[in-house]
């Protein structure tokens, strides 16, 4: 008998197979990833794709569907469509993008400051926040472009992030709540911590993974609002290209069915929503996962 | 003994606090009752009593996160009871009394480095690290509490739970404080490395003349560290002495119900002791 | 019990209160002309005097706060005022309009309800397999559709094309009272409402049944041997149930406030598109009741979903307390 101890029936066996290394963009969504690309790299690059110059009205094409000429038709004014897709696409997707860092900016600012208030004052502001919610939305949007004046897409931007920020605040209200309490927070005042020291070092991290998904989230709101509210009127007028202001024409186009003037601005609309949902939702999942770690 | 900076100087001075939690429901309960103390500079000031005694509402008083009643608290001359005192010496009372908590896996920030948790109270007071940079400092600091530099780029949750508890103290003494306020510090360690940190603790009172307030349930370490002692039962300070005059002959029938209940090792003298019942 | 029953009443009318002042401002000051609701096209040949009579008649000539102040005291004797736009009492038009939203809003809102219970649990049922990824695949994919959109789209294969459905409207003109009628103008604009709620809330549905299912007693079920469908509905479903209904109670002002845009493409004689031409053409009073309606809506139902979540899980009472020492800072 050795003196080793040896365990019986254990085969040392050699590694035979490699550990499979996973592409790096398996689960990825690669084809939403690719066509959002395409579709941000064709409204930049608008210009260059231009075929005919969208702001002439060339009241003798009007109404054309889709031909040679003209790739995807014209509308009832006589614009290319195809130039405007591009065009619109731009004002589209700044609109999105814009609202989503006003709306973003506030909720952050009013959450902590809420959260991290005494109980009265978060009562009252939390309140007010319901009551500016159940203001009719339509209403708020009139009001607040008819302050600003005429509409154009940098109001529009900032109606849309000045209505939209309350759920997120609610959240990081929340969060912060609960985060007031953990010990490295106490820890962090007696040391001498300050407000902002203690918001961007221990709270924002924090929350910030729980609302970088909604911020992904509204910049798809931000577009579809966009797209209703100048659908409605009430948003960009006719002279501004977006894709919502080329959908508000579409109401006459059910009478004569020039079905791409309804179905072309809607598909690419449709297809960035879409696209970016299906970012979010990736975003969401690995958030979650790098959460379990702990 | 030469122990530096022994004047006898009261550093921290408690008077008749008071402090009471409402809860809703018109429901109050005293944790603190008409306490008093007093601790010197260069000495260790042990706190001892049974859970839900008191004696973390003490801590939490001190160090200003709860508001106590009634009382005042009266440090270097300064009552942090008084919000105007308090906010012209904020600098002062926040560099020169430092917290240790008891749960040292909720007391570090699990999203930060080990050398930014250390480095954290040197930031926000903006000191100059007598050491070259705040990671050199860092590293000093962990270096005396006897954890090599490899930690500092690890995070809370890589460390075991006597690690986490040595970085929170290295973090407390990253400052150089005048009293550190240990609350339970060794509580949820292992008996190695709490012989390991009461003797860093020891060290630091001889060689640099800090001050402690040491809160445990475990009477024998606050025996063997402690000069000076405190006894709380539900909230009031019941007997107040010098250790070895405290274990050798507690007044309070509280006390020596406590002491009683203390175990000793040696069987025989334990059998003595509880009156041969076996 | 009652004094918190009581509590709540005063906070709900302090808050409409507070409502009906910021709406009435909102709306005095905005830019515009309310007379041309009144009067149409006439406005603009009018000369300064007649404008003048008739600001008068329509007591718009006082300042803004007498103004509130006047209309505060008529609304406690239940009288808000004459619209504008249609020269009548404004609760009378309203109660025109009222229950062809109602209609569409509530019977979609019981589609949503069932709809989205039955996609969740299916989705959860067959969780990770391919009913599961299908029904959540269709439903990001819908959800990103515009709803007036999809109107369009609907109209244009369904009532132009194909000439199935008709367009728009409530019920034809001369056809009086039938029901058939009426269901077959309501299928479209319901099939717009129905589908651009029902993937969200399934998707809700599906989440909260899932994390129940995780839960350490359903492990426990199954060890024990019960049957799948059991523990699915005896167990889970029903513990799901008090928050599906919190949520669905701050749903109801969503669902019925957001038709206005299905109401505007179909042309339904509804309460939404009432909102919007009040608040585009100024009519104030029209404008102040609605508003008032569907604010005190959309607090009730908050407060019914506070309730409600407090009653379920009473931790989060203290949670909204705060949990943070009191103490000088933060």
């Amino acid at each position: 008998m050795t003196n080793n101890f040896e365990l019986v029936g254990i085969k040392p066996t050699p590694r035979k197979e490699t550990v499979q290394k996973e592409k790096w963009y398996k689960g990825k969504p690669v084809f939403s990833g690719v066509l959002l690309a395409l579709i941000a790299a064709g409204c930049l690059l608008g210009g260059l794709l231009m075929t005919e110059d969208s702001a002439a009205l060339n009241l003798q094409n009007c109404g054309l569907p889709p031909n040679g000429e003209f790739l995807f038709g014209t509308d009832t004014m006589g614009r290319d469509i195809f130039s405007m897709i591009w065009l619109g696409g731009r004002v589209s997707l700044f609109i999105g993008i814009s609202s989503t860092i006003i709306s973003t900016i506030t909720a952050i600012v009013f959450g902590a400051l809420s959260g991290s208030a005494p109980v009265w004052a978060d009562t009252i502001l939390m309140r007010l926040t319901e009551i500016l919610f159940s203001v009719p939305e339509p209403l708020l949007v009139i009001f607040i472009q008819a302050v600003l004046g005429e509409a154009n897409v940098f109001s529009l931007s900032f109606v849309i992030g000045v209505t939209g920020w309350m759920s997120m605040a609610k959240i990081i209200r929340t969060e912060v709540r609960q985060l007031r309490g953990s010990e490295y927070v106490i820890a962090s005042k007696c040391m001498g911590g300050g407000f902002f020291h203690i918001l961007k070092k221990h709270l924002a991290p924090n929350f910030i993974s729980s609302i970088m998904f909604m911020a992904v989230m509204n910049i798809r709101n931000g577009i579809m609002v966009e797209a209703t509210l100048s659908f409605m009127g009430i948003g960009l007028p006719v002279e501004v290209i977006s894709w919502g202001s080329m959908l508000s024409l579409s109401e006459k186009a059910l009478l004569s069915n020039a079905w791409w003037m309804i179905v072309i601005p809607g598909a690419f609309l449709v297809a960035t929503l879409m696209c970016i949902t299906s970012l979010g939702n990736d975003l969401r999942k690995s958030m979650n996962r790098g959460q379990g770690y702990f | 003994m030469s122990e530096k900076k022994t004047d006898g100087e009261i550093l921290l001075d408690i008077r008749h606090l008071t402090h009471i939690f409402s809860f809703p429901k018109r429901v109050t309960v005293k944790a603190v009752n008409d306490v008093s103390f007093q601790i010197r500079r260069g000495e260790i000031f042990g706190l001892v009593g049974e859970s839900g005694s008191g004696k973390s509402t003490i801590a939490r008083c001190i160090m200003n996160i709860y508001r106590p009643c009634a009382g005042e608290i009266i440090y270097k001359g300064v009552n942090v009871c008084d919000l105007k005192q308090l906010r012209k010496n904020k600098r002062m009372l926040d560099t020169t009394r430092q917290l240790i908590f008891q749960d040292s896996s909720s007391s570090l920030n699990p999203r930060m480095k080990v050398c930014d948790i250390i480095e954290e109270p040197m930031r926000i007071q903006r000191t100059n690290p007598p050491r070259g940079s705040y990671r050199a400092e860092a590293e000093f600091q962990l270096y005396y509490v006897g954890m090599d530099a490899s930690y500092l780029d690890k995070y809370p949750a890589e460390l075991s739970g006597g690690q986490r508890q040595r970085v929170a103290i290295a973090r407390a003494l990253a400052m150089e404080p005048e009293l550190l306020v240990a609350d339970e510090p060794i509580a949820s360690l292992d008996v190695s490395i709490q012989a390991q940190i009461v003797n860093l603790f020891r060290h630091l009172k001889k060689e640099h003349g800090f001050s402690f307030l040491f809160i445990a349930h475990d009477l024998s370490m606050v025996e063997f560290l402690c000069d000076r002692a405190g006894v709380m039962y539900k909230g009031e300070l019941v007997e107040t002495a010098p250790v070895k005059k405290l274990f050798e002959n507690p007044q309070h029938p509280y006390t020596k119900r406590l002491l009683a209940a203390v175990p000793i090792p040696d069987p025989g003298r334990e059998r003595a002791r509880k009156g041969n019942r076996w | 019990m009652v004094k918190t029953a009581g509590r709540k009443f005063l906070e709900l009318l302090l808050s409409i209160f507070f409502l009906s002042v910021i709406i009435f401002y909102i709306a005095r000051l905005t830019p515009g002309d309310p007379l041309i609701s009144y009067y149409g096209e006439r406005v603009e040949k009018m000369s300064p005097e007649e404008r003048e009579r008739a600001e008068e008649r329509l007591g718009l000539n006082s300042s803004v706060s007498n103004q509130y102040l006047r209309w505060l005291a008529d609304a406690f004797h239940g009288e808000f005022g004459i619209s504008y736009k249609y020269k009548m009492d404004v609760t009378e038009v309203i109660g025109e309009r009222i229950g062809n939203t109602f209609i569409l809003g509530g019977i979609g809102f019981l589609f949503i309800f069932g709809g989205s219970l039955l996609l969740g649990i299916l989705c959860a049922w067959y969780e990770d397999r391919l009913p599961d990824h299908m029904i959540c695949k269709m439903g990001t994919a819908v959800s990103c559709i515009p709803e007036f959109w999809l109107s369009l789209i609907l109209i244009l294969i369904f009532a132009v094309n194909l000439r199935w459905l008709p367009s728009s409207g409530a019920y034809t003109i001369g056809i009086k009272r039938s029901a058939a009628d009426r269901i077959l103008h309501l299928i479209l604009p319901m099939t717009v409402v129905v589908a651009g709620h029902l993937w969200y809330y399934a998707y809700m549905i599906r989440n909260l049944i899932l994390e129940e299912v995780r839960t350490d007693y359903v492990l426990l079920a199954k060890a024990k041997g019960l049957k799948k469908r059991r523990i699915m509905f005896r167990h889970c479903l029903r513990n799901t149930f008090p928050s599906y209904l919190s949520i669905m109670a701050v749903s109801v002002p969503h669902i019925l406030g957001g038709t206005y845009i299905v109401e505007t493409v179909f042309s339904y004689p509804g309460l939404g598109t009432l909102i919007y031409e009040s608040a585009r053409y100024k009519d104030y009073n029209l404008l102040m009741f609605l508003s008032l309606m569907s604010g005190a809506l959309v607090i009730l139902c908050n407060m019914a979903a506070q309730v409600l979540n407090e009653r379920i899980d009473p931790r989060i009472k203290s949670e909204n307390m705060g949990k943070a020492p009191e103490g000088i800072g933060l």
